[in-house]
């Protein structure tokens, strides 16, 4: 991926940069709000990292604005240290695809990233998902691995759903408790674990190999590689 | 003092008494004045007429000692009779000589005439009449009246007198009056203004607008002294619960530099001071939550919401968590249940709620969530364990921030579950109540009916 980091503190950049460039990206870096909006006018790139306060006289979310208001659709995730809820919806409203608040982890960036780029480049959103042999059809609602069919609850088909649709991607705690659960908190316990490894049991169980692992220190991802 | 309000308002209202009494005696007096005027001119017009008539019948001589006896006969002199000749000479009457501002041509005229030892010059107001060769003169002089016009004037004068001090002095009583209590707010809120927010503004039982403006003020000093204690209570709070984590972190730094460990033990130990961090913004973001809710700015985010779907999502969310454990966690609900909140953070909310009750929860126990419409249209949402519940003397500390009662030892969390929830019930109108279930606890948030959304503190 080709990626835009506007960003103005300089230890935040370097440790973003750095991290995308060893998960193969190239990353081109503004420190301030005008070259900001220069490169990301002129550039293409397939996903541009906004952070809100920028010093000088344009700020992110204005940049945003200005990019949407010329067609540009680019994905933009807004970073910030404005974690009101309040913030958050302004900064999508503004035209914004995804919100991180600072201080982020780095799997958590990269895991929204991806997300962004798969969703913008229209990944497939009714048909049928398979990764392996592990198949999911969201329109009859059937799910089977091999020739066995596997019953899951409603919120169990959906949280399947979702790590299928990003599959070969980190999907983070944060991330699920938001588009499986619709929950704009951190409920500070480990109870996604606990979904994750029920989930598991029923599609893991009884196969040698494994689909949904744990990434550590990041989240979990759905995988057909060895 | 003309700028006091009470004053200039008092003496508006008296100018306006002036205004009014003004215009109420004018035209009085100009209707008298043409009514005495008309009745005068008809009398002397029939004395005329009467003395006339003498003349006729009986000649000018038997008119003249008409004259002198009805001039004899008078006691005061309000009637004025003179009969002359054509050359103005003085025949009978009480006049010693024709006026000289009166014409000898008949008609009506406002004169002064001398009335010699009977009351010098007076007003008189006159008719002429001419019989033949001679020349009739019949008046009365404005005394009789005079008293009468004295006292008008006198009334209206002093109806103004009584006025303007009415008006004066109960502008400057209300002045002080009001001075007084202004004085008294004036001192409150200069004492409220050097930091003690104790203070309130002195009310009465009556409901005047000083006293209703009083109380809304008072009020707000209410809210505002609440909001500055919770602030400062955060304050210390955060100082002290902040520091412990950072103070871990900065040890395990300070240690790596120190000690220099091999390579994987450095690893460990910097995950874990990623950690520490965490725990650390954790705090601030349930802290920043919470200000948030406090600061009443989420109001604006108020939709009609089911609380029982909120409800269910939230106890499938913890199903597998009380499975792994062995508690059962039971829902009951009558279907839909409109209410009028924030999503999020009444999904917040019920999440702690849930969270805490499986906390306290003891192994193979009961959790039941219920969900309910109370009689008053108040939406219900109970939460009930059966763990070993709180005493009454903790009951009003759990919601306080940071504070973990001593059950809660050894569990996660930072001490701020409750305060969130009880935040968060605020918001929406309603306390949050803690009852006994002996043993356990019960939670009940209520929140209001979409119909009738909540409005103002």
């Amino acid at each position: 991926m080709k990626i835009l980091l506007v960003e103005d503190n300089e230890r935040v950049s370097q440790f973003v940069v750095k991290g995308l460039q060893e998960a193969g990206h190239t990353t081109d870096h503004a420190d301030n709000g005008r070259d900001g909006m220069f490169l990301a006018a002129g550039e293409p790139y397939d996903v541009i990292i906004m952070d809100r306060m920028l010093p000088g006289d344009i700020d992110g979310l204005a940049i945003v604005e200005v990019l949407r208001k010329t067609g540009k659709r680019t994905p933009i995730l807004i970073l910030s240290a404005l974690s009101e809820v309040d913030d958050r919806i302004r900064g999508l409203r503004s035209g914004g695809d995804d919100y991180l608040t600072k201080p982020f982890a780095f799997g958590e960036l990269l895991a929204r990233l991806d997300a962004l780029h798969r969703r913008a480049h229209g990944v497939n959103q009714e048909g049928p998902l398979t990764v392996g042999n592990l198949h999911l059809d969201p329109m009859t609602r059937k799910v089977s691995r091999g020739d066995r069919q596997i019953a899951l609850q409603p919120r169990e088909f959906k949280l399947l759903e979702f790590l299928m649709r990003h599959a070969e991607q980190v999907v983070t705690r944060t991330m699920l408790l938001q588009n499986v659960w619709d929950y704009h908190f951190d409920p500070q316990t480990n109870v996604v674990d606990v979904h994750i490894s029920k989930l598991r049991q029923k599609i893991d169980a009884e196969f040698d190999r494994s689909l949904l692992r744990t990434v550590r220190n990041a989240g979990y991802m759905v995988t057909a590689a060895e | 003092m003309i700028r006091s309000s009470a004053v200039s308002l008092a003496l508006g209202y008296s100018v306006l008494g002036f205004a009014a009494l003004i215009l109420f005696a004018f035209p009085l007096w100009y209707a008298w004045q043409g009514t005495i005027h008309e009745g005068r001119a008809e009398i002397l017009l029939a004395d005329a007429q009467r003395l006339t008539e003498i003349y006729r019948r009986d000649g000018a001589d038997a008119l003249k000692s008409y004259i002198d006896t009805r001039v004899r006969m008078q006691i005061a002199g309000e009637r004025i009779l003179l009969l002359t000749d054509a050359d103005l000479r003085p025949l009978a009457g009480n006049l010693a000589a024709w006026p000289k501002s009166v014409p000898a041509t008949p008609g009506d005229y406002h004169i002064q005439v001398d009335m010699g030892d009977r009351g010098g010059i007076q007003a008189a107001f006159v008719h002429v009449a001419t019989l033949g060769r001679h020349n009739l003169l019949v008046g009365r002089d404005n005394r009789l009246f005079a008293p009468l016009e004295k006292r008008f004037w006198y009334g209206l004068t002093g109806a103004i007198a009584v006025l303007s001090i009415a008006g004066l002095s109960i502008g400057l009583i209300t002045r002080h009056a009001l001075m007084s209590r202004v004085h008294s707010i004036q001192q409150t809120i200069s004492a409220i203004i050097h930091g003690d927010l104790k203070h309130r503004l002195p009310t009465h039982l009556t409901n005047d607008e000083l006293n209703t403006l009083s109380r809304t003020i008072n009020g707000m000093l209410d809210q505002i002294e609440m909001l500055v204690h919770g602030v400062k209570n955060v304050s210390n709070s955060i100082a002290h619960d902040l520091r412990t984590p950072l103070a871990e972190l900065r040890s395990r730094l300070e240690e790596l530099t120190l000690i220099r460990p091999p390579d994987a033990q450095t690893f460990a130990e910097i995950e874990g001071a990623v950690a520490d961090v965490d725990r650390v913004i954790r705090i601030f973001d349930a802290l920043l939550r919470l200000a948030e809710i406090d600061a009443g700015m989420r109001r604006s985010g108020f939709v009609p919401v089911d609380a029982a779907d909120l409800a269910a999502t939230a106890v499938e969310f913890y199903a597998p968590a009380a499975e792994l454990r062995n508690i059962a966690l039971n829902f009951h609900s009558e279907g839909p249940l409109p209410v009028s909140g924030d999503p999020i953070l009444l999904a917040q909310a019920l999440s702690n709620l849930i969270d805490n009750a499986l906390k306290f929860a003891p192994e193979n126990g009961i959790i039941d969530v219920a969900v309910q419409r109370r009689g008053d249209g108040a939406a219900e949402i109970a939460v009930t364990d059966n763990g070993p519940g709180i005493n009454d003397a903790e009951k009003v500390k759990v919601t306080e921030r940071f504070y973990r009662g001593d059950a809660s030892r050894g569990t996660p969390g930072v001490g701020l579950g409750l305060s969130l929830v009880q935040a968060v019930a605020k918001l929406h109108g309603n306390a949050l109540e803690l009852q006994d279930r002996n043993p356990g606890l019960r939670v009940v948030l209520s929140l209001p009916a979409p119909q009738a959304p909540y409005i103002g503190m």
